[in-house]
């Protein structure tokens, strides 16, 4: 005990050498914010906030015309100085997606919000449903990225710049009936670990944004179709957009790669950590002081 | 220290009763096989070897020269024949057919994948669809041929497998592998939630995690593979494709969930173990009593990575 107590000074002082990527900040003031899935639930939270923090401008990306008209709408009586942009374009395709991107002009902040999930047992789920979830989730979170990283990577002296995608618990986690969803969020995190190396040195930096159920039009349509079960496990502690919103922004700027939303959020991505990089040395020090710790109530939760 | 020692034989006992889902054993002799991706590498291998433990065996893959190539070598190598059908995993109509003449499966192996390293600004989007519609929802659809027959088998009493053949990149995303690694983690997500859904019916679910692996398309990969994915990979150590098939198989006949083969693989799985699940009580206490070492090494191996990276590109400014 006494041991361990010396040792933690030694752990932080190694682990503050050690960690990478260096902790960088990423400003949100003056600067281009593009959100896809930005016209309801967390994308529109999301843009909010950043306008509210003195973003420049914000574009929005999603399907529908009258949803991103709606949001336009609000975020510009809500804070007037900032220019909004629309763009209605479904994810899945590349060309629209690249045509909206080179309107909206060099992004500083990239967030792909956009997402859908359809839960139920895999056996009962049809397989377009789990093509749709992959297609949108997955394979449109490449066009996105696809899209913009060549601008991004050409941005001249803009500062750090951010590519923030929208997991969730579930992508931490899986639970009854979230086999196809869970592995499109699970993918996400394959995408950022790797594609984190591949841009660092453009001065280009990931975050993972990991929501547990949130209050959002998205949930009302999927708890339609929710088996009990996984409602169950699910459970009925929600969060709300707003509270989402703010701090995805707040992890954005401390330039987090994981960014739980909550304290079981937080002991979930210390459990994960996995082989995900940890900027923060003291965070550092969490994850390995506590791991085995989480272990066991990870296995616990096996049990119960 | 002291303390610690003390408190270990009590984590034993109370993991031993926590554990779950609980132990199990899957008999592969004189049961059905069924091996996606079947006609080389890592497939062939594991084909020979459930033949070599009596069991009857069924290879799925694209081409039917290579099936019938595959067919010839297990026959001279162990007087027994398997059967071959040819489709590819995109085709879901295809696999259902095949699914449905190969018969009743026990042991589920979706071994099928394909993998195009390259950093994504330079990747096609061609080959990124090409590496999720291949490696994720190829697997999509075989399970979902084969899970009804599997739900519904006369014997439940008889545990049943499937089995999913990852990769360490589907553990740690690597430079070069942001699509590949996308498709295997996604395997990952679907394995934990698939496993709470078929437990009742008898089923486990296991992910093995090769290492470099030597294989005909790893030889092709090797040709076009970043010089970065090389360096940071090398860690991971190389394997030859029938120890490979040898532990999988071992793996999956004790029923666990995550199947490392070798023991930077072993120490990657126990960084990776997040909340899935584990059988083996001896395992769990590892899981637990090494977490915090796992995680460490975890963090230098990021610094080492992250310094390739920064030292290579501090190279090709310099020439």
């Amino acid at each position: 005990m006494v041991l361990s107590l010396l040792l933690l000074p030694l752990l932080l002082l190694l682990l503050y050498f050690i960690v990478r990527p260096r902790p960088v900040t990423i400003p949100i003031k003056n600067r281009h914010v593009f959100i896809t899935g930005g016209s309801i639930g967390i994308g529109l939270a999301i843009a909010e906030q950043a306008a509210a923090e003195g973003a420049a401008r914000i574009s929005l990306l999603a399907r529908s015309l009258d949803k991103l008209e709606a949001a336009k709408q609000s975020i510009q009586k809500a804070y007037e100085k900032v220019e909004v942009s629309i763009f209605p374009a479904d994810v899945r395709d590349y060309d629209a997606v690249q045509h909206a991107i080179r309107e909206a002009g060099p992004i500083d902040i990239l967030v792909v919000n956009h997402g859908v999930y359809v839960i139920q047992e895999l056996e009962n789920q049809g397989l377009d449903v789990v093509k749709f979830m992959i297609d949108v989730n997955l394979m449109g979170t490449f066009n996105v990225i696809k899209a913009a990283l060549p601008l991004m990577k050409d941005r001249k002296n803009r500062g750090p710049a951010s590519i923030a995608l929208m997991s969730s618990i579930a992508g931490q986690v899986c639970v009854y009936g979230y086999a196809a969803y869970s592995a499109t969020k699970f993918g996400l995190r394959g995408l950022a670990e790797a594609l984190q190396q591949e841009v660092i040195s453009d001065d280009i930096h990931l975050s993972l944004i990991f929501p547990p159920v949130t209050e959002t039009p998205g949930l009302e349509e999927a708890m339609k179709t929710m088996p009990e079960i996984s409602k169950i496990m699910v459970g009925s502690d929600m969060m709300k957009a707003e509270e989402i919103g703010k701090i995805t922004i707040n992890g954005i700027k401390c330039g987090r790669f994981s960014i739980p939303c909550n304290l079981l959020g937080q002991m979930v991505a210390i459990a994960t950590a996995g082989l995900s990089p940890q900027r923060s040395f003291v965070m550092a020090s969490i994850e390995v002081v506590f791991a085995g710790v989480f272990r066991f109530v990870a296995l616990l939760f096996q049990w119960h | 220290m002291l303390l610690a020692l003390l408190l270990a034989p009590f984590l034993l006992l109370l993991l031993y009763f926590i554990v779950r889902p609980k132990p199990v054993t899957i008999p592969i002799k004189n049961r059905h096989v069924f091996i996606t991706g079947g006609s080389s590498g890592i497939g062939l291998a594991l084909a020979h070897k459930a033949v070599s433990e009596g069991a009857r065996v069924s290879i799925l893959a694209r081409s039917l020269p290579k099936l019938e190539e595959a067919q010839k070598s297990i026959r001279l190598a162990h007087g027994v024949d398997v059967a071959i059908f040819a489709a590819d995993v995109r085709d879901y109509d295809a696999v259902q057919r095949a699914v449905n003449d190969a018969g009743p499966i026990d042991v589920l192996v979706v071994n099928q994948g394909v993998f195009v390293p390259q950093a994504l600004e330079k990747q096609g989007l061609d080959e990124i669809k090409f590496m999720i519609d291949v490696n994720l929802m190829g697997s999509f659809h075989v399970i979902k041929a084969a899970l009804p027959s599997m739900k519904s088998r006369k014997d439940r009493r008889q545990p049943a497998s499937i089995a999913l053949v990852s990769s360490q990149a589907g553990q740690v995303g690597i430079y070069g592998y942001s699509a590949y690694s996308a498709s295997k983690f996604g395997l990952r997500g679907l394995a934990e939630a698939l496993q709470q859904e078929v437990i009742s019916d008898n089923i486990y679910i296991s992910l093995i995690f090769p290492p470099d692996t030597e294989t005909p398309a790893f030889e092709e990969e090797r040709k076009i593979r970043p010089e970065l994915t090389d360096i940071i990979t090398s860690s991971g150590g190389l394997l030859k494709a029938d120890e490979v098939a040898s532990k999988t198989l071992d793996g999956i006949k004790a029923g666990n969930f995550s199947i490392p083969l070798n023991l930077e693989g072993r120490m990657l799985t126990i960084a990776t173990a997040g909340v899935s699940p584990q059988s083996s009580f001896l395992m769990a206490f590892l899981e637990v009593a090494l977490a915090s070492l796992a995680r460490i090494v975890s963090l230098f191996f990021l610094w080492s990575a992250y310094r390739s990276v920064a030292k290579w590109h501090f190279q090709k400014k310099g020439a």
